[in-house]
């Protein structure tokens, strides 16, 4: 087995962490450019191949079109979720795409934890180059606020990525464990988490038993899309607004232009952290120059509403965990964002105390992680995290209400047994509808999965089958049923509402075992040369039918014709003339497939073709 | 990995069972007392049973929270991540057992609902709310201050006056719900004592038809005052 490491898949910026047996403390591993930072960008280029971090942020302003940023916020959702974020985030997002979200990236489509996983394998790549020792087996972080859905998502990406998720952790969990074991402090903890994409604040108590410490948490809440990408929002529209104003220019706003200027207003964010003042220049091409000064008030004043924002999950953590701001005994402040000095101030003044910030609110989660992996890889000796589910679980009852069965802030695993029965006379079987959040109609609720539950017929109310929901360590829902009457383990299938199915991960995963190691022209001619084989075995039996003989002489010899000039084809190694070749049997055999009518052929022709595009 | 000692209250009505792994007895222990292995949860052991105590109400908070964080200690799947898929489970199903037990014990209103489901005094999610018939009158007056003030709202009329009005109800409704409590809170003592001395039967199932019939009214009121603390919020 090789190494396990601690890895914080961020919205900006991602991290890999492991523990160093010597020092006993956490530590971040470097990339190939020096920093522990690698930027959660993925760039496909012309010729099929992927690149990730750095260089892919470079190809943010040359190639927008075949690359993507903050891929986190597509995760576990569908195209329904985000359609107000399209309208300021330049995702492409695939027509065909429903419940799991395709983006495109060039002439390719992906899903959201595939971009993740080229995120996760590229980490990956650092630590074994730093080990010198494969890594197989990782924690990966999540904000505490995530969902079923997006939690299975990131898992699904690690799993993509070759990585055995021991794992999944609360990034303000991970992040109280790091600064608990630097601290050695107990008492109540609040972590203020506000990152790129996500804003956390989970409440935690330390207690010191005689085994050891424990850290619990008792109230998390949050907003899974309220971050830095969010004041860099604020910040493009006010700039795209005065440029249109006093030059009449306009932004594509998946255009390179405005990547451009959205770099240049980000790198104003940040000096605006330590700044009173800062200018931001950008040249128009014939236009001119757009110079505008921005003052650290006229900043705070832009981004009040924004942080205004968090405080509303903070006094909800506060009431369900029965306490006030002034009982915190620390706050910890992680995330890039909470360097912006009215981040702090805001945190301080609420909680009456100065917010801690001594470590580096970059690496902390990572750090954290990778403390939880160790612990997980040697045992429990010194610490135990006991974490909550952020959200209520339900179950959709008559009339479309929820009925709650595991209240959010429980402790995880955490389970609820229902019992189900037929209404109506030989129904066979029962719906069951399950859902997370914590309004009272299901419709206002996050579809998780719905199932059926099958019984043989008979009269209303016989069945009864119990329905165990249990939420895992990783604060994702596993449904086991049992029928009562006969004691037998019922399986049910559950449908996930968003997300991959088991099987497409499967195939994912044989795709990327598959080719993994091969390059783009090597996968083409593999490509070509398989659908080349069918439409010749296909062509073949077709016109060894004898329904064949309606075709002319002339049109049968083109077949024919066509089918020899693919043979030879197959026999070099080159895809692009398999592909024209296979472009012409297709062609010449298009009146065949429509004579025979014969169904197989037709589907092997039209599979083809559907492919094809 | 220490063992738990089988404690009394764990073996009530609880079949003696065999360990999984080598077969010495069991009485619902958490984990095996040859072997240290951890054990499937006995059927229809209780909440108080898990964490080893009698079906009383009276439950001191910090040593429930104390025998919480031990048992979180040992039953965590943290513990069993290289374990046996089997173990692994059994550990899933013990701490989640352990998690759902401890959140409906340390609250009090939550932990006599539970002993009288577990008694089958009550239906599990059933909260028949009755009316108190001595709130009849005024929860007849709060409503029709609710739909007034409904009413003027929608017409743009006086809303500060009737706005007052209930909000004095609210605090009276909220005093009547801190009665209940208080009530409910002494049930729970004859209870207590009715188990401690064996009380004869027919008295103890007329205390929880008692503590039943208060839940349902406590229901009630609380829906009471959630329903004007939404209607003055918005
Ligand atoms: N000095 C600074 N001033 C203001 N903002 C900053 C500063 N440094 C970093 N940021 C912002 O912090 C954000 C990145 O923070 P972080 O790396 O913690 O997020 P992440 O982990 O990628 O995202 P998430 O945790 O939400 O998934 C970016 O929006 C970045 O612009
Ligand atoms: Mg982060
Ligand atoms: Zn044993």
């Amino acid at each position: 087995m090789g190494r396990v490491v601690g890895i914080d898949l961020g919205t900006t910026f991602s991290l890999i962490a492991y523990l160093d047996a010597q020092t006993g403390s956490p530590k971040c591993i470097p990339g190939p450019y020096g920093s522990t930072l690698c930027p959660s960008v993925v760039s496909v280029d012309r010729d099929g191949k992927v690149i990730v971090g750095e260089p892919a942020r470079a190809k943010l302003l040359t190639q927008p079109e075949r690359t993507i940023y903050s891929v986190k916020r597509l995760m576990g959702r569908g195209v329904a979720d985000v359609q107000d974020e399209l309208k300021i985030f330049p995702f492409r997002i695939d027509p065909g795409s429903d419940n799991v979200i395709r983006v495109r990236l060039g002439d390719k489509s992906f899903t959201a934890p595939e971009i993740s996983a080229y995120i996760l394998r590229e980490l990956k790549s650092w630590a074994e180059a730093y080990f010198n020792e494969p890594v197989d087996r990782a924690v990966i972080t999540v904000p505490a606020y995530f969902n079923d859905a997006q939690r299975q998502a990131t898992k699904d990406a690690g799993r993509l990525a070759g990585l055995e998720v021991l794992r999944l952790v609360n990034e303000p969990t991970a992040a109280a464990l790091a600064y608990g074991l630097h601290k050695q402090k107990r008492g109540h903890v609040a972590v203020y988490d506000f990152g790129g994409g996500t804003f956390d604040i989970s409440l935690l108590k330390l207690i010191s038993t005689n085994e050891g410490d424990i850290y619990q948490v008792l109230a998390t809440n949050g907003d899974t899309h309220l971050g830095g990408d969010d004041i860099d929002n604020a910040l493009l529209d006010l700039a795209r607004r005065e440029i249109r104003e006093k030059f009449g220019v306009e932004f594509d706003h998946r255009g390179e232009a405005i990547q451009t200027l959205r770099k240049s207003l980000i790198r104003a964010k940040h000096e605006l952290s330590s700044a009173q003042r800062t200018i931001v220049q950008y040249p128009l091409e014939s236009k001119g120059m757009y110079v505008r000064e921005i003052t650290r008030a006229e900043f705070e004043e832009l981004i009040r509403p924004i942080i205004a924002r968090t405080m509303a999950p903070v006094k909800m953590a506060l009431a369900d965990a029965k306490l006030a701001p002034q009982e915190m005994d620390e706050v910890v402040l992680v995330g890039g964002s909470t360097r912006i000095p009215l981040v702090r101030k805001t945190v301080g003044d609420y909680f009456q105390r100065a917010p801690h910030c001594e470590l580096d609110p970059d690496e902390v989660v990572a750090l954290g992680a990778a403390v939880q992996a160790d612990i997980l890889e040697t045992g429990v000796k010194t610490m135990l995290l006991l974490d909550v589910t952020p959200l209520s679980l339900g179950i959709e009852t008559m009339g479309g209400v929820i009925a709650k069965i595991i209240p959010r802030n429980s402790t995880i695993p955490a389970s609820a047994q229902e019992l189900f029965t037929t209404g109506v006379e030989n129904q066979t079987a029962i719906d069951v509808h399950v859902l997370q959040g914590e309004r009272e109609l299901a419709k206002d609720c996050r579809s998780l999965a719905r199932f059926q539950l099958k019984t043989p017929p008979g009269p209303a109310g016989l069945a009864r089958i119990e329905v165990k929901f249990l939420i895992d360590a990783n604060g994702i829902l596993q449904v086991a049923a049992r029928d009562l009457r006969t004691s037998e383990q019922h399986t049910v299938e559950v449908q996930p509402s968003y997300g991959l199915s088991d099987t497409e991960i499967e195939r994912m995963l044989e795709e990327s075992i598959e080719y993994a190691e091969q390059d783009f022209a090597e996968r083409q001619v593999i490509e070509a040369r398989t659908e080349a084989e069918t439409i010749l075995a296909a062509t073949d039996k077709a016109l060894a039918d004898p329904r064949s003989r309606e075709i002319s002489a002339a049109e049968r010899k083109a077949v024919a014709d066509s089918e020899a000039h693919l043979r030879a084809a197959l026999a070099g190694g080159d895809y692009k003339l398999m592909r024209t070749r296979i472009d012409e049997i297709n062609a010449a055999t298009a009146h065949l497939a429509e004579v025979l009518m014969n169904g197989a052929l037709q589907t092997a022709f039209e599979g083809k073709r559907l492919d094809d595009v | 990995m220490s063992v738990i000692r089988s404690q009394d209250a764990q073996t009530e009505g609880i079949p003696v069972t065999s360990c999984w792994n080598c077969r010495a007895a069991v009485t619902g222990a958490h984990f095996c007392a040859a072997c240290g292995k951890v054990q499937p949860l006995p059927a229809g052991a209780s909440y108080f049973a898990f964490f080893g105590l009698p079906q009383k109400l009276t439950i001191e908070p910090a040593s429930l929270e104390g025998q919480f964080h031990m048992l979180s200690w040992k039953l965590h799947p943290d513990n069993f991540v290289r374990a046996s898929e089997f173990e692994r489970n059994l550990s899933l199903e013990r701490s989640s057992q352990l998690n759902d037990a401890y959140r409906t014990l340390r609250d009090p209103i939550a932990r006599v609902e539970y002993l009288l489901e577990h008694l089958g005094v009550r239906k599990e999610g059933t909260t028949r709310q009755q009316a108190p018939p001595e709130l009849l009158e005024e929860v007849f007056e709060l409503n029709e201050s609710l739909d007034e003030l409904r009413d003027a709202r929608a017409a743009g009329g006086d809303v500060a006056a009737l706005q007052g009005r209930l909000e004095a109800a609210q605090q009276n409704f909220q005093e009547g719900l801190d009665d209940v409590d208080t009530e409910l809170a002494a049930l729970g003592r004859e209870w207590d004592a009715a188990v401690d001395f064996g009380g004869d039967e027919s008295k103890k199932q007329a205390l929880l038809a008692r503590m039943n019939e208060t839940l349902n009214r406590r229901a009630y009121i609380r829906n009471l005052v959630a329903g004007v603390a939404k209607e003055l919020g918005s």
